[in-house]
């Protein structure tokens, strides 16, 4: 907690927020907003929250980015300039944010002050997760233990936000055959070197890959001793064939992973979450009560079966969010077409 | 000085906060406003998580969790409150999905009217 990099970095993110809004080129604003990201990360990281840090950094500064240049890549990348005039709605909105924001300023006087130890939002149940979770849980991890045990619930349906995410994609783009829709634009919005093929780039990603997939499977199954988890290991996994797609051809990604694989393993990630829920219910105890998995697991005690049981879920959670990010980069890089991307 | 360091991070994401919600409403392009509704969201993360900041606490994992020192007493103000960082880490994810969600229909969007600009968008809707 050093403030004067808290200071630093916050006026960095305002700026890098009011230049990815003015900025008029579409490809330039995808860019710096994964500068803003990236520089959340160090925020987070700078707050002592390293999970998020994690998450923001392969999320936010990088499937993000990859989303938002594929959007930008497939429709027009220059905001028209006509439309500069509309003052009125300008203004309303300027006067509507300022309200608003004016509102939060007056809030701000009451609250406690930045790391403030006694600020009552470490007060009650947070006291409880940080004490208890060696004792309940064997898992050091505070994140890990509260996000898929304490809070195992929220997490499932995250997890089901993310798949439902996925089918949401692929039912608004998906065209079967590449027949062309009553608008269909003419190629890309400029001049690009699509399937032009780089050694360079291709070499490199075709070595780093394999690494990048097992630094994922280290990060999964290490989230209980270091920053890390399902998510996070999701993403890269899910990076690492976004790479491929990118480097190369989107067929080279779906020859590795086919479309029908993907949706069945955003399937079975959920599946497995739940499962182990249900399992848990069949043996006698509440769903997601990961203790009564000691009589299915030799050698595990009430407390490390719970923590065994989170290691499952957090594979679980990987696999889906994993198939979620490429069937998703998969359907905006190619405008549902799946036949070149980028 | 005190009460600058303070309340700073609020302030920053109020001022995140206007920046994000005067894209939404004011901008003419619809990636521009999906990037302000992003900036919105991130908004809302750096509030909760300087909720979440202790001074002098540590990151939220306990040291020597399974060493020799596992039967030390754990005191709650030595680790950063791990509650919000919880909340937010699936928050983060669930944004990407369902910016992929907003991309989609911005390319849908596209695909039908051939521009994303709204006021080009609503005279095409409104003479068809």
């Amino acid at each position: 907690m050093i403030w004067q990099l808290d200071l630093f970095i916050l006026g960095m993110i305002v700026v890098c927020a009011l230049a990815s809004i003015m900025v008029k080129d579409l490809m330039s604003a995808a860019i710096i907003f994964g500068a803003y990201s990236f520089l959340m990360c160090l925020l987070w990281t700078e707050m002592g929250s390293v999970d998020v840090a994690f998450t923001e950094a392969p999320v936010g500064a990088g499937v993000g980015t990859v989303f938002f240049i594929a959007a930008v890549f497939r429709t027009s990348r220059h905001v028209s300039r006509r439309s500069e005039g509309r003052l009125g709605m300008k203004f309303l909105g300027l006067l509507g944010a300022f309200m608003t924001g004016l509102l939060l300023m007056t809030g701000v006087h009451d609250f406690p002050g930045w790391a403030d130890p006694n600020s009552p939002a470490s007060q009650h149940v947070s006291t409880y997760y940080i004490t208890k979770t060696i004792e309940d849980t064997s898992v050091p991890n505070i994140v890990t233990s509260v996000l898929a045990d304490y809070r195992g619930f929220d997490t499932m349906f995250e997890t089901a936000v993310i798949f439902t995410a996925g089918i949401a994609v692929t039912l608004i783009l998906r065209r079967l055959g590449g027949g062309g829709g009553s608008h269909s634009v003419s190629g890309p919005a400029y001049t690009t070197t699509a399937g032009y093929p780089d050694t360079i780039i291709r070499f490199i990603s075709r070595q780093l890959v394999p690494f990048m997939q097992l630094y994922a499977l280290y990060v999964v199954a290490h989230g209980h001793h270091s920053p890390g988890g399902g998510f996070q290991g999701g993403v890269i996994l899910g990076a690492s064939f976004i790479l491929l797609g990118i480097s190369y051809d989107l067929k080279t990604t779906l020859n590795r992973i086919s479309e029908r694989a993907n949706i069945a393993l955003g399937n079975l990630g959920v599946l497995i979450y739940a499962g182990i829920g249900v399992v848990c219910l069949l043996l006698g105890a509440n769903f997601l009560d990961y203790s009564a998995l000691s009589k299915l697991l030799p050698g595990a005690t009430e407390i490390t079966a719970r923590s065994h049981g989170m290691l499952g879920i957090e594979i679980g959670v990987a696999i889906a969010v994993m198939a979620i990010m490429v069937s998703i980069y998969v359907n905006l890089a190619s405008h549902g077409k799946h036949d070149e991307g980028l | 000085m005190e009460y600058l360091i303070s309340k700073f991070n609020y302030w920053v994401y109020v001022a995140l906060m206007m920046i994000g919600l005067y894209a939404m409403i004011s901008k003419n392009n619809l990636v521009k406003k999906v990037i302000g509704m992003s900036i919105f969201q991130t908004a809302i993360i750096v509030f909760y998580v300087s909720t979440g900041a202790k001074k002098g606490a540590t990151i939220p994992i306990i040291a020597h969790g399974h060493g020799e020192a596992a039967e030390a007493v754990i005191e709650a103000s030595q680790y950063v409150n791990p509650l919000p960082h919880v909340l937010m880490l699936t928050a983060i994810v669930v944004s990407v999905a369902t910016l992929g969600v907003a991309l989609a229909i911005i390319l849908g969007i596209h695909r039908k009217y051939g521009t994303l600009e709204e006021d080009e968008i609503m005279e095409k809707v409104r003479q068809p």
